[in-house]
Parts: C-alpha cells; sequence; structure tokens
C-alpha cells in the first residue's frame, strides 16, 4: 500500500511539472499579451511593461526564473492584468468559495445520483427505471446555462430567502450548488446503475437471495460495495473539477469562485495566474486520483493483491 | 462546539434567511446604500493603473480632481479641489487656486504638490502608465513620457501649497472637461511614498486598510470578484452634500445575470441590458427601463493597406450598400441611432455627412455603380475578405447581418473570423485584418476624443488611413484658442475622413439599463455614464 503510495505521488509530481510546462510554453504562444487593452499602447509603454514583468526575457530565461521564485521564495508571481495583486492572493480568496459551492454540489450529486442509481437497477427496466434514466438523460443533456438561469428565474425569484444571484448570503450557495449537483448527480446514477446492475446479476447474488437475504441487505450488504466502483472512479475527478470552480454556474449565479479565473485568466493573458490555476488544478486532480486509487483498493480485494504484487 | 449547536446555528441562518421577506436591494436601500452593476471587475483603484470604464466610475466616486462634473447639467464642470481657476488669452496657461480646507481622509492636507505628483507619476518613464497619452497636452509631457526631457521642463509647476499652474502644448479651451477624466486626478503623496514609492506598480496603497483618498467616499470593503464598497468621507470637502451613505459596485460581467439579479431585487442600477433582453426587461419593468444616449460609436475599421479596400470607391460601395436602420433596428433591437457619421452628437458639436443618395434603394444601385467603377463589375473577380469581430453575440449577428447585405447587394462574399478579445485586438492593432468590428467611447465630453483618432500614424488609427487634409485641420484645431474655430476643424478633419471612408460608421450606441424608481431619486443620464453617484439619493 505504502508502495502504491509513493509511486502514485511520484507519477503525480510528474504530471504536474509536465503540465505546468506545457502551460507555460503554450500561453505564450497565444497572440496577444497582457498588456493589450482598448487603446493601443505606446511602443515604449509596452517595452516597460515587459520589462518590468521580465516578460522581454526569452521564454526559457522566463521559465526557469518562475520554477525558482516558486521553489526560493513560494512566489508564485503577480497578476499581470490587476497589478497589485499577487496570484496567491487571488487562488486564496477564490478557492474557499469553489471549494464550498463543491463540496455542497458533491453532497447533492452522492445523495440524489447514488440512491437513484440503485433503485433503477434494483427495478431494471420497470417504469421508477425508465422515469429515473430519463431525468438522469436530461441532467446529462441540460447544460448548466440552461438549468442555473431556470433555476434562478423559477426558484430564486420566488422561493422566500433563495437567491437569484449573488454571494451576500449563505443560503445564496444553494442554487448553485443544486445546479452542480444535479448535473453531477445525473452521471452518478448512470455509473451506479451500470455497476449495480452488472453485480446483482453476479453468482453471489443469486445465492444472497437463495439465502433469503431482503432487499436492503442485498442492496447496501452484498452490491454496494463493487457497485460504486464506476461512481468510485468518477467522482474524484469530478470533485476536483467542482472544487476548482465552474465557469457557467459561476457566470449564472455570479459567484466569486475560481471558474471566472480560469477562462478570464486566458482570454486576458494573465500568464502567471493561468499558471497558478493549472497547477491548483492539477495538483487537485492528481490528489483526488489518489484518493480515488485508495479508495478502490479499499473497496476491491483483488485490486489490494495486486498492489501487494 | 458539539454537532447540536452547529445544527442549531445552521438551522437558526436558514429560518432567518426564509423568514427574510425583503430583498437586499430594499435592505441595502434602507442603510441608505446604492447598489449597482459595473460590468467587471475592477483592474485597480489607482488612477495610474486603471485604464477601464468600470475602473473610472470606482475612482471617481474616490478621488476628485482640480473640478468635478456638475449633477445638473451634463458636460458642465464645477470647482472640485480647486476653487477657482483662471487662464491667459490662448488658453494655453492655467492657474488653479486649490480650497484651502481640501484634506486627504487620513487628515493631510491636500496641496498643489499632491497634483504635480501624480502627473509626475502617470508620465514617468519608468512607470508604464497605459494612460500617459491622457497628460500629453501638458508642455512637454510627451517627451518627458518618453525620457526625452526632464520633469522640470513639463508645463505643471507648483507655485505655492495652493496654486497650481498648468502650461500646455496649445490652446486647450476644453481643458476642464479633459480634467473631469481620473487620470487627472491627484495621489496621495505621503502614502504612496510610505508604500512602495512612486514608481512601484505593485504599491499596496490601494487596499482598503491602506486607502487615503480626497474623493466623497472611502473604500470600505472589497471582495474580489464579489463587491467593492465605499462609504462616506467624512473629510471629504462637501460631505454634507453627499446625499447617500455609502455604494455598493457589483463586478456583474454577464448581461443576463445582471438583468436577473435586478429583477430578482439584487440591485439598484444596473449596467447594461443586452439587446436579446430589451423586451423582457421592457415588459418586466417598464417605469425602471431607461435608454439614454451614450458618448459611443460602433462602426468597422476597414484595412486601406489592403486591397482592393485601398480604394476609397470600394470602401463606398461597402458603406452604401449597409441598411443601417435595419441593422439597428432587428440586430440591436433599437438601442442606438443610425448612423453615417463618426462622433456622437453632444458637447456642441455636430457634423454634417457628406450628401448620399435618400433611399436605401437609391443607395444600393450607387454602390453597385461604385464597385463596377472600381472594376469589379457585378462583383466579378472581387477576392473574398474576411470580417473580424469578437465572439460577443450581438457582434457576431451584426456581422452575419452586414455579410448578408454585402452579399444580396453587392454579390460580394465575406468571411466571418470571430476570435476572442484579446486576439482581436492584437490583430487589430498590428493591423491584420481587412475588415474589423470596432467601437469608440469618448474619454471626456469633447469631440477631439473621436476625432483626433484618424490622425495620420495615430496610434488607435488602425486602418492605415492618413489624410493630408485631415492632419492640417487636426493641427488647426489644436492650434487655436477660439472655441469656434476649433469645432470648425474638427468638423473639417471629421469630414474629410467621412469623405475618404477608412471606416464604415453604423450606429451611435445608447445605453440600455434598468434603474429602480423606487428606491433611486436625483439620477441623470450623462453622455459619458459618469453621473457623480455622491448626487444620488436612495429611499427606503
Amino acid at each position: 500500500m505504502i508502495k502504491l503510495l509513493f509511486k502514485r505521488l511520484a507519477q503525480g509530481a510528474l504530471v504536474v511539472f509536465v503540465l505546468e510546462t506545457i502551460t507555460f510554453f503554450l500561453v505564450r504562444m497565444l497572440p496577444g499579451n497582457p498588456f493589450l487593452g482598448e487603446r493601443k499602447l505606446p511602443q515604449h509603454v509596452m517595452e516597460q511593461l515587459n520589462a518590468l514583468y521580465g516578460l522581454d526575457q526569452s521564454a526559457l530565461v522566463q521559465y526557469f526564473n518562475y520554477w525558482k521564485n516558486i521553489l526560493t521564495a513560494g512566489d508564485f508571481g503577480p497578476s499581470l492584468v490587476r497589478e497589485g495583486l499577487q496570484v496567491s492572493d487571488i487562488i486564496a480568496t477564490a478557492f474557499p468559495v469553489s471549494l464550498w459551492l463543491g463540496v455542497l454540489g458533491m453532497a447533492i450529486a452522492i445523495v440524489v445520483g447514488i440512491p437513484a442509481g440503485m433503485l433503477s437497477a434494483w427495478w431494471k427496466n420497470r417504469w421508477p427505471d425508465t422515469l429515473l434514466m430519463f431525468l438522469a438523460m436530461l441532467g446529462i443533456c441540460m447544460p448548466a446555462f440552461v438549468i442555473g438561469p431556470l433555476f434562478g428565474k423559477t426558484l430564486g425569484m420566488h422561493v422566500p430567502g433563495l437567491s437569484v444571484a449573488g454571494w451576500d448570503n449563505p443560503l445564496c450557495a444553494v442554487l448553485p450548488a443544486l445546479t452542480l449537483g444535479l448535473i453531477n448527480a445525473a452521471y452518478l446514477a448512470r455509473l451506479t446503475r451500470g455497476g449495480m446492475l452488472e453485480v446483482l446479476s453476479q453468482d453471489f447474488m443469486r445465492t444472497a437471495r437463495a439465502k433469503g437475504a431482503g432487499a436492503v441487505r442485498q442492496l447496501f450488504v452484498h452490491a454496494l460495495r463493487s457497485g460504486l466502483l464506476p461512481a468510485v472512479s468518477y467522482l474524484g475527478p469530478a470533485f476536483a473539477a467542482l472544487i476548482t470552480g465552474s465557469f457557467v454556474v459561476e457566470t449564472c449565479f455570479q459567484v466569486p469562485g475560481m471558474g471566472l479565473h480560469f477562462v478570464n485568466a486566458t482570454t486576458d493573458r494573465d500568464y502567471f495566474l493561468i499558471q497558478g490555476l493549472v497547477l491548483c488544478y492539477g495538483v487537485l486532480i492528481v490528489a483526488a486520483n489518489l484518493v480515488v486509487d485508495l479508495a478502490l483498493v479499499a473497496l476491491n480485494p483483488r485490486l489490494r493483491s495486486q498492489g501487494a504484487a | 462546539m458539539n454537532v447540536r449547536a452547529i445544527v442549531t446555528i445552521a438551522l437558526s441562518c436558514l429560518l432567518t434567511a426564509c423568514g427574510e421577506r425583503r430583498s437586499s436591494a430594499e435592505r441595502f436601500a434602507e442603510s441608505g446604500i446604492l447598489v449597482v452593476g459595473n460590468n467587471s471587475e475592477p483592474q485597480s483603484q489607482d488612477p495610474h493603473k486603471a485604464t477601464a470604464v468600470a475602473d473610472g466610475k470606482i475612482i471617481c466616486t474616490l478621488l476628485e480632481g482640480l473640478v468635478r462634473p456638475s449633477p445638473v447639467q451634463d458636460g458642465d464642470v464645477l470647482p472640485g479641489t480647486a476653487e477657482r481657476w483662471e487662464h491667459n488669452e490662448r488658453a494655453d496657461e492655467w492657474i488653479f487656486h486649490l480650497n484651502r480646507a481640501a484634506k486627504w481622509s487620513d487628515g493631510t492636507p491636500l496641496t498643489a504638490r499632491d497634483f504635480a505628483y501624480a502627473y509626475q507619476r502617470l508620465l514617468h518613464p519608468q512607470f508604464a502608465g497605459k494612460y500617459a497619452e491622457m497628460l500629453y497636452p501638458l508642455l512637454h509631457a510627451e517627451q518627458y513620457n518618453k525620457g526625452r526631457c526632464d520633469w522640470e521642463q513639463v508645463g505643471v509647476k507648483v507655485i505655492d501649497d495652493h496654486t497650481l499652474q498648468l502650461t500646455l502644448s496649445g490652446p486647450t479651451p476644453h481643458l476642464p472637461r479633459l480634467l473631469l477624466h481620473f487620470t487627472w486626478f491627484p495621489v496621495p503623496a505621503h502614502r504612496v511614498e510610505a508604500l512602495g514609492g512612486m514608481l512601484d506598480r505593485r504599491s499596496l496603497w490601494t487596499r482598503p486598510e491602506n486607502w487615503v483618498g480626497n474623493g466623497a467616499y472611502v473604500i470600505d470593503a472589497h471582495r474580489f470578484n464579489d463587491y467593492l464598497s465605499v462609504r462616506p468621507n467624512p473629510l471629504y470637502l462637501r460631505a454634507a452634500e453627499v446625499k447617500n451613505r455609502g455604494v455598493r459596485f457589483l463586478p456583474i460581467v454577464n448581461g443576463y445575470t445582471e438583468t436577473r439579479m435586478y429583477l430578482g431585487g439584487k440591485l439598484h442600477i444596473t449596467n447594461n441590458v443586452p439587446p436579446e433582453m430589451l423586451a423582457y426587461a421592457r415588459s418586466e419593468r417598464e417605469q425602471d427601463f431607461c435608454r439614454d444616449p451614450y458618448y459611443c460609436t460602433i462602426f468597422y475599421r476597414l484595412n486601406t493597406t489592403r486591397p482592393p479596400l485601398s480604394d476609397a470607391r470600394v470602401r463606398r460601395a461597402l458603406h452604401l450598400a449597409i441598411d443601417r436602420e435595419a441593422l439597428v433596428n432587428k440586430v440591436v433591437r433599437g438601442a442606438g441611432v443610425p448612423t453615417t457619421t463618426f462622433t456622437p452628437p453632444g458637447a456642441g458639436y455636430a457634423v454634417k455627412a457628406p450628401a448620399e443618395p435618400a433611399t436605401q434603394a437609391e443607395r444600393e444601385d450607387e454602390a453597385r455603380r461604385l464597385l463596377a467603377e472600381a472594376g469589379f463589375e457585378g462583383a466579378k473577380g472581387f477576392p473574398v475578405l474576411e470580417l473580424m469581430t469578437t465572439s460577443r453575440d450581438v457582434q457576431r449577428v451584426m456581422a452575419e447581418t452586414i455579410q448578408a447585405m454585402w452579399e444580396q447587394v453587392l454579390g460580394i462574399h465575406v468571411d466571418i473570423h470571430s476570435c476572442e478579445w484579446t486576439a482581436y485586438k492584437a490583430a487589430q492593432q498590428n493591423m491584420e485584418y481587412d475588415i474589423s468590428s470596432s467601437s469608440w467611447s469618448g474619454d471626456y465630453l469633447d469631440p477631439a476624443t473621436f476625432v483626433e483618432l484618424w490622425r495620420s500614424g495615430g496610434g488607435n488609427n488602425c486602418t492605415g488611413w492618413g489624410s493630408t487634409e485631415c492632419d492640417s485641420a487636426l493641427a488647426a484645431a489644436r492650434a487655436t484658442g477660439s472655441a469656434d474655430e476649433r469645432r470648425a476643424h474638427l468638423q473639417q478633419a471629421e469630414e474629410c475622413m467621412l469623405r475618404e471612408l477608412p471606416i464604415l460608421p453604423l450606429y451611435h450606441s445608447e445605453r440600455t439599463y434598468l434603474r429602480s424608481n423606487r428606491h433611486v431619486s436625483g439620477w441623470q443620464p450623462r453622455l459619458l455614464d459618469n453621473f457623480p453617484l455622491d448626487a444620488v439619493e436612495v429611499k427606503p
């Protein structure tokens, strides 16, 4: 287990390093620069700004300086568009918002999606299955930019306490979390159903039924552990994506989270912010995958023996 | 804290929130706080680093220049930090007498040195001020900004603590209107020096905890991408005249979200209702719906260095083939005024477009004739041009409409290239385009902010077009101290440009937004959308 952990950590560090390196050079190949505005800047001003932030040096020198600053001073660089703000400040302000929203969204997804998938599998090809899978398909097909405003218009404007958009009271998180949660619940429901169907048709389940196990015992004691494997594999990256924010949901509900930065930093060519966000996202994805790997090992004894081998 | 306590607190919060029937706009109105949509997260509250309109709106509440805008009449200026001023006959030497009672919000006296310090900072060759050009009317300012002379040679002189002399490179009778722009505002020299110095672009002096200003408000709180709130500055010169108890700016980029937030009781004034939502917003809140003229023109730039757009007849043919009435009514849904001129009317200036056929059918005939005259009879041999737009919905639909008009009337085809904003600006500024959708909004209420664009080789010209006649008229406008003569020269320059048409003017923009009649009073529309927010009353 420990060996597996270290192996995965080493792989994760390599992935993050390669991801950050590719991003570094790719963003600098995009047309334009962070200082472009509505009005054209005089050449001498552009040169001064480039010199100030070290962008007048070769990409390779910039790359080494970037890593040097991170490793020696923990400095992820300044925002080139919102001067005076550090990348770490921006992430530190936005991440807790996205984290809170992501945790709520994931909780909704799990509470709704997994039971829906289980029930659907239990009542395979009967009307609850058809209804639940129709709803799941609807959730998968409807984009967040449709569901979000729909919730805002129907619930936000008419249910007391709920907010159409904004982030000025705790209940403002309800609708964006519901939007994020239900979309992921739809995926989870289908994955859980698939996993459960496979398990329910296994011989050991027939044996359990023959021995007189009730529905609850069959589902929760015998089937759930193996039936959840596909859903658990999905949960890791989905959780990392959720807690790093969604541009669409944050725009629809005016949430000051990380998702907005992912898109805006790219369109603004805010190089250091893009790199900081990619680094943050990369580390979270690697961490989430690591947790999923460990969870899968815990759930599936066969993987444990493979890991030991 | 045990689980029961956490659950109790959470439930109490939930019940309190559910029991709250008032909208947040109502709650803020009861506290006398104005909540406004402000388009985007501000880049900075430092007047020397900010460039966006959204930044300007906030800075104008936090800092005050030598003069301030009149809340009564658009374009009029009132004494601000300066209580009076005078100028010589040529209007190229101005003396401002500062109000002796003027103080920064930390109690430090505000002196003429703060203004001189601010101007030197923005123009300093090592500061890299993006908007330094705004101060170029000052004598030798451009040379200093480019490192070609010393600060002592620049036309800014502190006569004493309360007297500032500005010497300009030419007659500038419209200087007071220029001074309304935030680039001319002072900065607290003592604060800037204490927190990094004049040239430190990363200085944190604008953070709420460090903020010192001389405007009607000081920064109260700022949560990135969430809100920026300001509260009254008790040491403001006219603190007793401030009509509300603060302003909360919400950086809402998306017009749909903003409109929904207004309808859901989250805002008192929105920044913008997108064209697609105009009918809906109007039907929901007829009494709150506003449509005001805006000092902005929407137009297409033509790259005149590339054939066949280098031929003025081709450019005019493209110009005549556009049915602007249809464009404004169907695409922009009425949020604009069709135009064939460039500078929007206002500030006592209007220009006559060159004579054109009266009806659209006649215009189209003339367009076909001009195209044939240019050697493209029936569009034969006309190359496929590329029309570059941003990825904004309205821009793309407008491009598709004009593409169809040209195809129908002239038989020519253009490809639409929609790109994200920075790539679009880079291509436009490097002139890597054929036709580019563009807009221009005035920095100050004066036609020069539009007409000066067409100076040969001007940084924002970006069409490759230039004309000696236009340049001479602009030079003559800069050289005269008479407002009437200046206006006539500017008209001559614009008429010259309109004869050659390096651009296709489409419409003068209008601002469409929602404003709560119930909670807001004293608001008046402004061409530059710069109504002083301290004059807005907020009613419960």
